[in-house]
Protein backbone atom coordinates (compact mmCIF):
# COMPACT_ATOMS: atom_id res chain seq x y z
CA UNK A 1 0.00 0.00 0.00
CA UNK A 2 2.13 3.01 1.63
CA UNK A 3 6.02 2.68 -0.12
CA UNK A 4 8.42 4.27 2.61
CA UNK A 5 11.00 5.00 0.16
CA UNK A 6 10.83 7.59 -2.75
CA UNK A 7 10.91 7.52 -6.29
CA UNK A 8 12.38 10.38 -8.84
CA UNK A 9 8.62 11.06 -9.69
CA UNK A 10 8.44 11.77 -6.00
CA UNK A 11 11.28 13.65 -5.23
CA UNK A 12 10.71 16.01 -8.20
CA UNK A 13 6.69 16.61 -6.65
CA UNK A 14 8.12 17.09 -3.29
CA UNK A 15 10.70 19.89 -4.96
CA UNK A 16 7.89 21.20 -6.79
CA UNK A 17 5.81 21.45 -4.17
CA UNK A 18 8.23 23.22 -2.31
CA UNK A 19 9.61 25.82 -5.07
CA UNK A 20 5.46 26.67 -5.45
CA UNK A 21 5.45 27.64 -1.68
CA UNK A 22 8.14 30.13 -2.79
CA UNK A 23 6.32 31.43 -5.18
CA UNK A 24 2.83 31.89 -3.47
CA UNK A 25 4.80 33.84 -0.74
CA UNK A 26 6.49 35.98 -3.18
CA UNK A 27 2.97 36.46 -4.64
CA UNK A 28 1.42 37.33 -1.57
CA UNK A 29 4.32 39.54 -0.76
CA UNK A 30 3.77 41.39 -3.95
CA UNK A 31 0.68 41.83 -3.15
CA UNK A 32 0.93 42.97 -0.04
CA UNK A 33 3.30 45.78 -1.28
CA UNK A 34 0.75 46.53 -4.03
CA UNK A 35 -1.64 47.28 -0.89
CA UNK A 36 0.74 49.09 0.74
CA UNK A 37 0.66 48.75 4.43
CA UNK A 38 4.30 47.72 5.41
CA UNK A 39 3.61 47.06 9.11
CA UNK A 40 0.78 45.28 10.76
CA UNK A 41 -0.62 44.90 13.71
CA UNK A 42 -3.64 43.34 15.39
CA UNK A 43 -5.68 46.54 15.67
CA UNK A 44 -5.19 46.75 11.71
CA UNK A 45 -6.30 43.47 10.19
CA UNK A 46 -9.70 44.87 9.26
CA UNK A 47 -7.72 47.19 7.26
CA UNK A 48 -5.35 45.04 5.92
CA UNK A 49 -7.86 42.63 4.19
CA UNK A 50 -10.00 45.21 2.98
CA UNK A 51 -7.02 46.59 1.18
CA UNK A 52 -5.88 43.11 -0.31
CA UNK A 53 -8.76 41.25 -0.82
CA UNK A 54 -8.90 42.66 -4.44
CA UNK A 55 -5.30 42.34 -5.15
CA UNK A 56 -4.84 39.78 -8.07
CA UNK A 57 -1.83 39.26 -6.73
CA UNK A 58 -3.22 37.78 -3.38
CA UNK A 59 -5.54 35.52 -4.79
CA UNK A 60 -2.59 34.04 -7.27
CA UNK A 61 -1.02 33.67 -4.12
CA UNK A 62 -3.91 32.14 -2.43
CA UNK A 63 -4.79 29.69 -5.25
CA UNK A 64 -1.29 27.87 -5.38
CA UNK A 65 -1.11 27.96 -1.37
CA UNK A 66 -4.73 25.38 -2.43
CA UNK A 67 -2.79 23.53 -4.90
CA UNK A 68 -0.02 23.01 -3.08
CA UNK A 69 -1.93 21.79 -0.36
CA UNK A 70 -3.45 19.29 -2.43
CA UNK A 71 -0.14 18.16 -3.71
CA UNK A 72 1.25 17.67 -0.31
CA UNK A 73 -1.33 15.35 0.86
CA UNK A 74 -0.89 13.58 -2.35
CA UNK A 75 2.84 13.27 -1.13
CA UNK A 76 1.61 11.69 2.09
CA UNK A 77 -0.10 9.73 0.49
CA UNK A 78 2.87 8.10 -0.70
CA UNK A 79 5.69 8.73 0.93
CA UNK A 80 6.23 8.48 4.95
CA UNK A 81 6.68 12.17 7.04
CA UNK A 82 9.58 11.44 8.41
CA UNK A 83 11.09 11.45 5.05
CA UNK A 84 8.72 13.99 2.75
CA UNK A 85 9.21 16.78 5.58
CA UNK A 86 13.30 16.93 5.69
CA UNK A 87 13.26 16.68 1.96
CA UNK A 88 11.28 20.11 1.20
CA UNK A 89 13.46 21.64 3.19
CA UNK A 90 14.98 21.95 -0.57
CA UNK A 91 13.88 25.82 -0.59
CA UNK A 92 16.23 26.59 1.57
CA UNK A 93 18.65 25.71 -0.90
CA UNK A 94 16.86 26.29 -4.19
CA UNK A 95 16.24 30.56 -3.23
CA UNK A 96 20.27 31.27 -2.01
CA UNK A 97 21.11 29.67 -6.05
CA UNK A 98 18.63 31.57 -7.68
CA UNK A 99 19.79 34.39 -5.83
CA UNK A 100 23.11 33.51 -6.76
CA UNK A 101 22.49 33.12 -10.35
CA UNK A 102 19.72 35.78 -11.03
CA UNK A 103 20.53 38.10 -9.32
CA UNK A 104 24.53 37.89 -8.64
CA UNK A 105 24.29 38.38 -4.74
CA UNK A 106 26.88 37.72 -2.52
CA UNK A 107 26.68 34.93 -0.64
CA UNK A 108 28.63 34.27 2.88
CA UNK A 109 30.82 31.60 3.61
CA UNK A 110 28.67 30.94 6.61
CA UNK A 111 25.54 30.52 4.08
CA UNK A 112 27.31 28.35 1.71
CA UNK A 113 28.31 26.18 5.28
CA UNK A 114 24.45 26.16 5.71
CA UNK A 115 23.50 25.39 1.77
CA UNK A 116 26.25 22.56 1.70
CA UNK A 117 24.91 20.78 4.92
CA UNK A 118 21.14 20.73 4.34
CA UNK A 119 22.16 19.34 0.61
CA UNK A 120 23.80 16.56 2.30
CA UNK A 121 20.80 16.06 5.14
CA UNK A 122 18.81 15.92 2.66
CA UNK A 123 20.69 13.23 0.79
CA UNK A 124 21.28 11.23 4.41
CA UNK A 125 17.32 11.14 4.49
CA UNK A 126 17.35 9.66 1.05
CA UNK A 127 19.35 7.23 1.10
CA UNK A 128 18.34 5.46 4.21
CA UNK A 129 15.65 3.47 2.54
CA UNK A 130 17.34 1.67 0.25
CA UNK A 131 20.33 1.37 2.85
CA UNK A 132 17.70 -0.04 5.36
CA UNK A 133 16.67 -2.53 2.53
CA UNK A 134 20.13 -3.94 1.42
CA UNK A 135 20.45 -4.68 5.54
CA UNK A 136 23.45 -2.98 5.70
CA UNK A 137 22.75 -0.53 8.68
CA UNK A 138 20.17 -1.43 11.46
CA UNK B 1 7.69 40.06 25.63
CA UNK B 2 10.75 38.49 27.39
CA UNK B 3 12.99 35.92 25.40
CA UNK B 4 10.92 32.99 27.33
CA UNK B 5 7.91 34.28 26.15
CA UNK B 6 8.72 34.28 22.40
CA UNK B 7 10.68 30.69 22.80
CA UNK B 8 7.73 29.44 24.47
CA UNK B 9 5.17 31.07 21.52
CA UNK B 10 7.52 29.58 18.78
CA UNK B 11 7.06 25.78 20.40
CA UNK B 12 3.64 26.11 20.38
CA UNK B 13 3.02 26.92 16.98
CA UNK B 14 5.82 24.27 15.65
CA UNK B 15 3.48 22.02 18.52
CA UNK B 16 0.26 23.01 16.36
CA UNK B 17 2.32 22.73 13.32
CA UNK B 18 3.51 19.12 13.93
CA UNK B 19 0.10 18.44 15.24
CA UNK B 20 -1.17 19.50 11.70
CA UNK B 21 0.87 17.70 9.32
CA UNK B 22 0.49 14.31 12.14
CA UNK B 23 -3.61 14.50 11.30
CA UNK B 24 -2.71 14.91 7.36
CA UNK B 25 -0.49 12.17 7.57
CA UNK B 26 -3.02 9.95 9.01
CA UNK B 27 -5.60 11.03 6.71
CA UNK B 28 -3.56 9.79 4.14
CA UNK B 29 -2.72 6.71 5.49
CA UNK B 30 -6.32 6.13 5.46
CA UNK B 31 -7.07 6.55 1.96
CA UNK B 32 -7.98 3.55 -0.14
CA UNK B 33 -5.99 2.93 -3.37
CA UNK B 34 -6.64 5.30 -5.77
CA UNK B 35 -6.59 5.03 -9.59
CA UNK B 36 -4.19 8.21 -11.22
CA UNK B 37 -4.09 7.22 -14.52
CA UNK B 38 -7.99 8.69 -14.82
CA UNK B 39 -9.73 11.64 -14.27
CA UNK B 40 -12.28 9.62 -12.62
CA UNK B 41 -9.34 8.71 -10.26
CA UNK B 42 -8.24 11.94 -9.43
CA UNK B 43 -11.81 13.34 -8.72
CA UNK B 44 -12.46 10.58 -6.39
CA UNK B 45 -9.18 11.35 -4.23
CA UNK B 46 -10.10 14.94 -3.68
CA UNK B 47 -13.27 13.81 -2.28
CA UNK B 48 -11.46 12.09 0.01
CA UNK B 49 -9.25 14.58 0.87
CA UNK B 50 -11.54 17.22 1.52
CA UNK B 51 -14.11 14.44 2.91
CA UNK B 52 -11.80 13.47 5.79
CA UNK B 53 -12.36 14.52 9.21
CA UNK B 54 -9.24 14.51 10.11
CA UNK B 55 -7.66 16.96 7.37
CA UNK B 56 -10.41 19.48 8.91
CA UNK B 57 -8.29 18.99 12.11
CA UNK B 58 -5.33 19.36 10.19
CA UNK B 59 -6.28 22.52 8.76
CA UNK B 60 -7.31 24.04 12.23
CA UNK B 61 -3.59 23.08 13.85
CA UNK B 62 -2.38 24.26 10.96
CA UNK B 63 -3.97 27.75 11.35
CA UNK B 64 -3.63 27.64 15.45
CA UNK B 65 0.37 27.01 14.50
CA UNK B 66 0.10 29.71 12.37
CA UNK B 67 -2.02 32.57 14.27
CA UNK B 68 0.43 31.91 17.20
CA UNK B 69 3.83 31.90 14.90
CA UNK B 70 2.50 35.36 13.30
CA UNK B 71 2.39 36.89 17.06
CA UNK B 72 5.74 35.58 18.12
CA UNK B 73 7.25 37.08 14.72
CA UNK B 74 5.74 40.06 15.26
CA UNK B 75 7.61 40.63 19.11
CA UNK B 76 10.95 38.82 17.44
CA UNK B 77 13.26 39.83 15.24
CA UNK B 78 12.92 37.31 12.12
CA UNK B 79 16.81 36.82 12.11
CA UNK B 80 15.80 34.95 16.04
CA UNK B 81 12.62 33.12 14.79
CA UNK B 82 13.85 31.71 11.58
CA UNK B 83 16.71 29.30 12.90
CA UNK B 84 14.53 28.37 15.76
CA UNK B 85 11.60 27.61 13.02
CA UNK B 86 13.80 24.77 12.07
CA UNK B 87 13.00 22.81 15.32
CA UNK B 88 10.26 21.20 13.58
CA UNK B 89 11.99 19.74 11.53
CA UNK B 90 12.91 17.53 15.10
CA UNK B 91 9.46 17.49 16.39
CA UNK B 92 8.31 15.92 13.26
CA UNK B 93 10.34 13.14 13.53
CA UNK B 94 9.98 12.26 16.97
CA UNK B 95 6.03 12.88 16.23
CA UNK B 96 6.15 10.62 13.07
CA UNK B 97 7.91 7.49 15.14
CA UNK B 98 5.60 8.00 18.08
CA UNK B 99 2.09 8.89 16.19
CA UNK B 100 2.66 7.35 13.10
CA UNK B 101 5.06 4.26 14.13
CA UNK B 102 7.13 5.45 10.87
CA UNK B 103 10.77 3.84 11.40
CA UNK B 104 13.37 6.14 12.00
CA UNK B 105 16.70 4.59 11.61
CA UNK B 106 20.22 6.48 12.12
CA UNK B 107 20.35 8.03 8.69
CA UNK B 108 17.67 9.79 8.81
CA UNK B 109 18.11 11.05 12.36
CA UNK B 110 21.75 12.18 10.98
CA UNK B 111 19.91 13.34 7.91
CA UNK B 112 17.45 15.94 9.61
CA UNK B 113 19.95 17.18 12.03
CA UNK B 114 22.23 18.52 9.60
CA UNK B 115 19.07 19.95 7.42
CA UNK B 116 18.01 21.29 11.32
CA UNK B 117 21.97 23.04 11.52
CA UNK B 118 21.44 23.82 8.02
CA UNK B 119 19.08 26.51 7.88
CA UNK B 120 20.28 27.98 11.43
CA UNK B 121 23.71 28.55 9.79
CA UNK B 122 21.32 30.36 6.79
CA UNK B 123 19.57 31.96 9.28
CA UNK B 124 22.81 33.73 11.55
CA UNK B 125 24.18 34.60 8.52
Amino acid sequence: MKNSHITLKLLILIIANDIGDSIAQLFLKKGFLVGGMSSVGFADIGEFVSRNIGSPWVWLGLFIYMMNFFIWILILYRVDLSIAMPVSSTSYMIIPFLAIFFLHEHVSPIRWAGIILIAAGIYFVLKSPKVKKAGALR
Amino acid sequence: MTMWKIILLIILAEVWNTAGHIFFKKSANRFGTHDFGSFKGWLKFMGDVYSSPLIWLGFVSMVAGMAIWVLALANADLSFVFPMGSLQYIFIIFASYIFLGEKIDRMKFVGTLLVVLGIVLIGVS
